[in-house]
């Protein structure tokens, strides 16, 4: 029993990841149709940023998030704007220079970092548990929980409460007429890569004191994003929700029940099977046009 | 207040309006006729900016159009009613008003009251998609949320096609009340010559990218339809 409630909770806090990386992959596909190779690199430079600021200034993790997210952010709006941009109507080429951008950005840390690996240490208020149902639940992985639901709410708010979101939602669905009612789109487009990597490098912060922090740490993350947003499908928060808590859980249990890398296979083939019978995956956005 | 002079306009490389000269004074009601795929879209899509290339001279109000991208244009007052409508279909009747509202220099985001007075269907769905809409609604609400941003001059491509007899009626007197009631400034792309030759104060024939003919309203006599416009 304690071990089963376990294995759902290690599923939650597995998912609660993902969804934050999901998000980011899913609201860049769905307004710029753009694969974007470079996101498990802005997880990692997420995680790098938390590391440096708790190594060097001292600064806790919870503190570090709003500055991670302002400056992988950053880092999004400039690769956008310099590189993206110009590739809109090019979609093969977008993944090319995307998983371009991610190799040079990878090689930088590399370089000035190294290669060895850091620990990122969870703030002391987070140490400990709680015992829920006879199973041992920790702070931390509470606190990921609470607060990628916490950007899920924001994203939500973000998206269909305010003007920038109308503004993206319009923008989304007929660009052209956007752009005759005064919406700019290069700006919404600019505006939304830079959330999706400042989302990327808050959950590659927040990940810290749970992996260990490497050059290459944001690859298999994004992998797993990848398959929660074609199981979603693209354009519905609550289907990526859904699904990277179907993914989320998935990998705990197969992992637990069999070992990691049969889990893997088996997901995989769960993925493959589902998009042979639902392409367009479990919680399309549809709509009479 | 409108004014085009020698003006070119291309998708790729292939000039799809060549040396058109027109112009529109305030308060004024130009018609733009023609048969299909003589230009008469590319000439209203030409004055927002959304063809791939244009040369020649496009004036707004003294301004050069040429050399602002399309949200500015939009800012500038010019107000577009593309063929289909256009509606976003995700948004409410509500939102997509409240679109409209996003080019005014006054930052205003109120929906101004007389469009609801104008189409009274408008208030009553303000709660649906604009995707559930049939044409002849989606129509006025494409005309509501031109108003919506309290423009200078309308651009209206083909409003009245495809869409049942009785809003048709209807949305010609709208335009009627617009440009002799409210002096708004009107440039219509329309097949139907009978309304052009009752309601504008001057057309242009459009043939084959450049202007055929020009003349004031009543002069879109039944002969020079016959002559440019039969098929």
């Amino acid at each position: 029993m304690e071990a089963w409630v376990n294995e759902i909770f290690i599923g939650i806090s597995l998912a609660s990841i993902l969804l934050m990386v999901a998000i980011g992959l899913a609201i860049i596909y769905g307004t710029m149709g753009v694969i974007n190779l470079a996101h498990g690199q802005f997880v990692m430079l997420g995680a790098y940023g938390a590391w440096l600021l708790q190594t060097q200034y001292g600064v806790s993790i919870v503190v570090s998030l709003p500055v991670v997210f302002l400056v992988v952010g950053l880092v999004g709006f400039v690769v956008e704007r310099t590189i993206i941009q110009r590739l809109y109507h090019r979609p093969l080429d977008t993944i090319l220079a995307t998983w371009g951008i991610g190799i040079v950005l990878e090689q930088l840390v590399r370089n000035v970092f190294g290669s060895s690996s850091r620990y990122v240490a969870r703030p002391e208020f987070l140490e400990g548990g709680y015992i829920i149902l006879g199973a041992h639940a920790s702070s931390y992985r509470l606190f990921i929980i609470f607060f990628s639901l916490g950007m899920l709410a924001a994203t939500w708010y973000l998206l269909f409460r305010t003007e920038f979101g109308t503004k993206l939602r319009s923008v989304i669905q007929n660009t052209e007429i956007s752009e005759c009612y005064g919406i700019s789109a290069k700006r919404v487009y600019a505006l939304t890569f830079a959330y999706g990597a400042g989302l990327a490098g808050i959950a590659g912060a927040l990940i810290t004191p749970l992996v260990s922090v490497t050059p290459t740490m944001g690859t298999s993350l994004v992998v797993d994003a990848f398959l929660v947003v074609i199981v979603g499908g693209v354009g519905s928060l609550v289907g990526t929700a859904a699904s990277a808590l179907m993914i989320g859980e998935a990998t705990a249990w197969l992992s637990y029940v069999l070992n990691d890398t049969t889990g893997r296979i088996l997901i995989l083939l769960g993925v493959i099977v589902l998009i042979r019978f639902r392409p367009q995956g479990l919680f399309p956005d549809t709509v009479r046009r | 207040m409108l004014e085009a002079q020698a003006l070119y306009s291309y998708y790729g490389k292939s000039p799809i309006l060549q040396d058109v000269d027109f112009s529109v004074e305030e308060g004024g009601f130009l018609g733009i006729v023609g048969r299909n795929g003589v230009g008469k879209t590319t000439l209203l899509r030409t004055i927002m900016g959304l063809t791939d290339r244009a040369a020649g001279s496009l004036l707004f109000q003294g301004e050069n159009l040429l050399g602002m991208r399309t949200p500015q244009r939009a800012g500038a007052g010019i107000a577009y009613i593309p063929q289909g409508r256009e509606v976003i279909p995700r948004f409410t009747v509500r939102e997509n008003l409240l679109m409209g509202t996003f080019p005014r220099k006054d930052g205003a985001r109120t929906i101004p009251e007389h469009i609801f007075e104008l189409f009274p269907i408008l208030a009553d769905f303000i709660d649906r998609r604009g995707g559930d809409l049939s044409g002849g609604q989606q129509q006025q609400l494409a005309i509501g949320r031109a108003l919506a941003m309290d423009p200078k001059v309308l651009l209206l491509d083909e409003p009245t096609e495809g869409i049942q007899p009785n809003i048709v009626q209807q949305l010609e007197d709208v335009m009627r009340r617009l440009n002799k009631e409210m002096g708004l400034t009107i440039v219509l792309v329309e097949q139907n010559t009978r309304f052009v030759r009752q309601t504008a104060d001057h057309f242009v024939l459009l043939d084959k990218g450049r202007v055929a003919m020009r003349g004031r309203g009543e002069e879109l006599t039944n002969e020079v339809v016959d002559r440019y416009l039969a098929l």
